[in-house]
């Protein structure tokens, strides 16, 4: 029994899902019209996988990914989900912001950086925004290293306007990264890019995967989810094929 | 701004108010005993009894009545005729009551560099002190009569400086120039007599700070003001015998002089009220032992009046305690404005940040952490405007005579010309701004040179309004002293109403959605 109990909590226990979806619900409604745009869906990620999420336009993939970024809940009694065996869709409120904050990281398609901020503040701000007071230093420190590996070193004090879209990504998965979080969740990191700036993006996160970081990743492209070690596609609101 | 505002209106609301009271008291005393017209008997005892009072400062008889004053200007026969309030005091005793000796205004220079700090045209430069103490004595001290002191703005020949001091206008220089008082005695029948007249000889003026005395008020002595008004010791005849063969009626006794007022002055730290019923047990008591005495001739006056100065001056004082505090829920008002105003610009940033707002949530902000950041804005708003408020205020209220004084003379020249030519050179602005062709810069500088025009010309043609009408207001000075409790109350105000204001947009980014900010982002 104790054993288990250590192992469960162990980084690299394969038996143990890191991220895990089970049955998971999710309906919006227009106006008094229901949709259920999941119904059901079950995944469950391990440590150190690279999952690609595949489906057509208006699947679900994105709402998948922000239920699993715990920035939106399932339905009521529409499944659960578990973060290291943990519920997060039950908990709230600074629990859920602390979840974000440094249990995984989030890169949106449109990169969503701060306008305002130069390209260093943006990539530290992770470490600013949490009250549970991560290390300030060294969110500063994480980020000059990550932008510095990722080829950003000359641009820290631009805007992120001054930057080109691929320039942009980095400095977002730079942002989701710097307080050193076990999963990184991608809504089509490479959406926006041209092919060759887009494979530049998927070599540097095919080197955090070596490096140990487990990956989830939506994209509409089969190049780009051949990249990844493992396939799920989304139909009708549920996983319809996992290879 | 707002907070500047209040500070400002109150402070000086305020200031009006306080000096109102001082010097109200250092006019009036603490304490005022007063009798019909026809005077009150006996009082040289009243007095005695009254110093015997241990809460007593000082108390001063004096006779209060209207007069005309006949003045010695202009040239020629047909002279100026003032209205005056004649006060015939014993100077002494007034100043122990009152500010009297130190509010005669015409005085030497304390010391050699005062006197070098004057300008050769002020007359302070060349007084001696016997005119100081002719005025305190209200005898002139070379012929040894009695003389006459005042209030400084009775005559025309006092012109009001900047600086507060004043000038001989058209070359009258009162003091050493002889007016002639009329009064009309009144029996305590309310009977009235054939008016009499005496030349008095100025002696210096007084100023008391308060517009409505110092236009009005002279000073003459008690006993010359007995003897015109027949208030004085009489032999008393008895009318029911038979006149002896020259018509003239047997003297039975004496009437004793009479006073129609009684200022008294507490000792510090006691209140007029608490004096007021000690003067008034002391009256009643002094009341009755004269009644008691067959030997007295004069009977007592039915009403005496015992007030302190806060109830001589209600009329006074009221209206002006209501303004302000009228002011005060009046300029609250403005808070509301000030939190509507923060308010609004803070929704709209709201509303145009909701997907930066977003983006911080995603990335793991608390709610409390973005409403901290719009509440932090508020409050910094807040303390600074207040500070900045409090300051502007205080620099406002502190000058506020030298502000008065600029708006009621003429601009300097530097000044209008300086705002020409500030106005000119936005003139060459606009010209390059055209000549550019974006728009925003023209209507700019279009408006900035409008406005600098408009204040230029404004100054140029500017002649000096007196905003600070001294016959409306009582003061001859403007008060510059800031009501800090006002203030500061104000100033935390202000800061609760910016957090509000600011509290209101916060909650709504706090309630953001992230997901739904970034869907539209
Ligand atoms: N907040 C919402 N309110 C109403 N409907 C929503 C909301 N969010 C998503 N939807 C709907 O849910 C469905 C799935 O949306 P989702 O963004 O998850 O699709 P997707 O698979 O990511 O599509 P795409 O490949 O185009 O990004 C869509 O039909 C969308 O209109
Ligand atoms: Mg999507």
């Amino acid at each position: 029994m104790d054993e288990l109990q250590i192992n469960s909590h162990a980084h690299s226990d394969a038996l143990h899902p890191l991220l895990e979806a089970r049955g998971v619900r999710k309906t919006y409604s227009f106006g008094s019209v229901p949709v259920e745009v999941l119904n059901g869906v079950d995944l469950a990620v391990q440590p150190g996988e690279w999952v690609a999420v595949l489906g057509s336009s208006g699947s679900g993939k994105s709402t998948l990914m922000h239920l699993l970024g715990g920035l939106d809940r399932p339905d009521k009694n529409g499944g659960e989900i578990l973060f290291d065996g943990k519920h997060i869709s039950v908990t709230h409120g600074k629990r859920l912001d602390r979840y974000r904050n440094l249990d995984i990281g989030f890169v949106f398609q449109f990169y969503h950086l701060l306008p305002e901020l130069s390209v260093f503040e943006n990539a530290m701000l992770p470490g600013m925004v949490g009250s549970w007071m991560t290390n300030r230093s060294e969110a500063r420190e994480s980020a000059g290293k990550l932008l510095d590996s990722f080829g950003l070193s000359h641009r820290l004090v631009h805007r992120p306007g001054q930057l080109s879209g691929g320039e942009r990504q980095r400095v977002a998965i730079a942002r989701a990264l710097v307080n050193s979080p076990r999963v990184l969740l991608a809504d089509e990191p490479t959406g926006n890019l041209d092919t060759k700036t887009g494979e530049g993006i998927l070599d540097l996160l095919a080197q955090r995967h070596a490096n140990g970081l487990t990956l989830i990743m939506v994209t509409h492209d089969p190049a780009v989810a051949a990249r990844a070690t493992r396939i799920v596609k989304l139909a009708n609101g549920r996983v319809v094929e996992d290879a | 701004m707002c907070v500047a505002m209040v500070v400002t209106v109150v402070s000086v609301m305020s200031g009006f108010l306080d000096m109102l009271k001082n010097s109200g008291r250092q006019i009036v005393g603490d304490v005022i005993v007063s009798s019909g017209i026809g005077g009150m008997p006996y009082t040289d005892e009243f007095l005695v009894d009254l110093k015997g009072l241990t809460d007593v400062q000082g108390a001063t008889p004096l006779i209060d009545t209207i007069g005309l004053l006949r003045m010695p200007y202009p040239l020629g026969n047909q002279k100026e005729v003032n209205h005056v309030q004649v006060w015939a005091v014993d100077p002494i005793s007034l100043a122990t009551v009152t500010d009297y000796a130190n509010d005669l205004y015409w005085k030497p220079a304390q010391n050699p560099a005062a006197a070098d700090a004057m300008t050769e045209d002020d007359p302070r430069k060349n007084l001696t002190d016997s005119i100081l103490t002719d005025g305190k004595t209200l005898v002139q001290s070379k012929t040894g009569n009695p003389g006459i002191t005042l209030g400084i703005h009775v005559s025309i020949g006092n012109e009001r400086q900047r600086d507060g001091s004043y000038r001989p206008r058209y070359g009258w220089f009162m003091p050493g120039n002889d007016v002639t008082l009329t009064v009309v005695p009144v029996s305590s029948q309310g009977k009235i007599a054939e008016p009499r007249e005496q030349i008095f000889t100025v002696l210096n003026e007084v100023q008391t700070g308060i517009y409505e005395v110092d236009k009005n008020r002279i000073y003459i002595p008690l006993k010359e003001g007995q003897r015109l008004l027949r208030l004085d010791e009489a032999p008393l005849y008895d009318l029911n015998a038979e006149p002896d063969a020259q018509g003239r009626y047997p003297v039975i006794g004496n009437t004793p002089a009479r006073v129609t007022k009684i200022l008294v002055r507490a000792k510090p730290k006691v209140t007029a009220n608490e004096l007021r019923s000690q003067i008034e047990t002391a009256y009643a008591s002094f009341a009755n032992r004269i009644k008691a005495d067959p030997a007295r001739t004069a009977s007592m006056p039915n009403v005496v009046n015992i007030l302190t100065w806060e109830q001589q001056l209600r009329d006074l004082i009221a209206p002006v305690e209501k303004e302000r505090e009228m002011m005060r829920v009046l300029f609250s008002l403005i808070y509301l404005v000030c939190a509507g105003l923060i308010l609004s610009i803070f929704w709209s940033i709201v509303v145009e940040k909701t997907r930066d707002i977003g983006i911080l949530r995603s990335i793991g902000a608390s709610r409390f952490g973005v409403m901290w950041i719009f509440l932090r804005y508020g409050l910094v708003i807040g303390i600074l405007g207040s500070l900045l408020g409090v300051f502007l205020a205080w620099l406002v209220v502190t000058n506020i005579n030298a502000i008065h004084e600029a708006i009621g003379s003429d601009a300097p020249p530097a000044i209008w010309i300086g705002s020409f030519v500030l106005t000119a050179f936005f003139a060459i602005g606009l010209a390059y701004s055209i000549w550019r062709g974006k728009l925003l810069p023209i209507l700019l500088w279009l408006l900035a040179t409008l406005v600098m025009g408009l204040i230029a010309s404004f100054l140029a043609l500017h002649h000096g309004t007196l905003i600070w009408d001294p016959s409306v207001y009582y003061f001859t000075t403007v008060p510059d002293q800031v009501d800090w409790w006002t203030a500061w109350t104000t100033a935390i105000g202000g800061v609760v109403f910016s957090v509000i204001g600011a509290a209101i947009p916060a909650s709504k980014a706090a309630d953001i959605d992230p997901v739904e900010a970034l869907r539209y982002g």
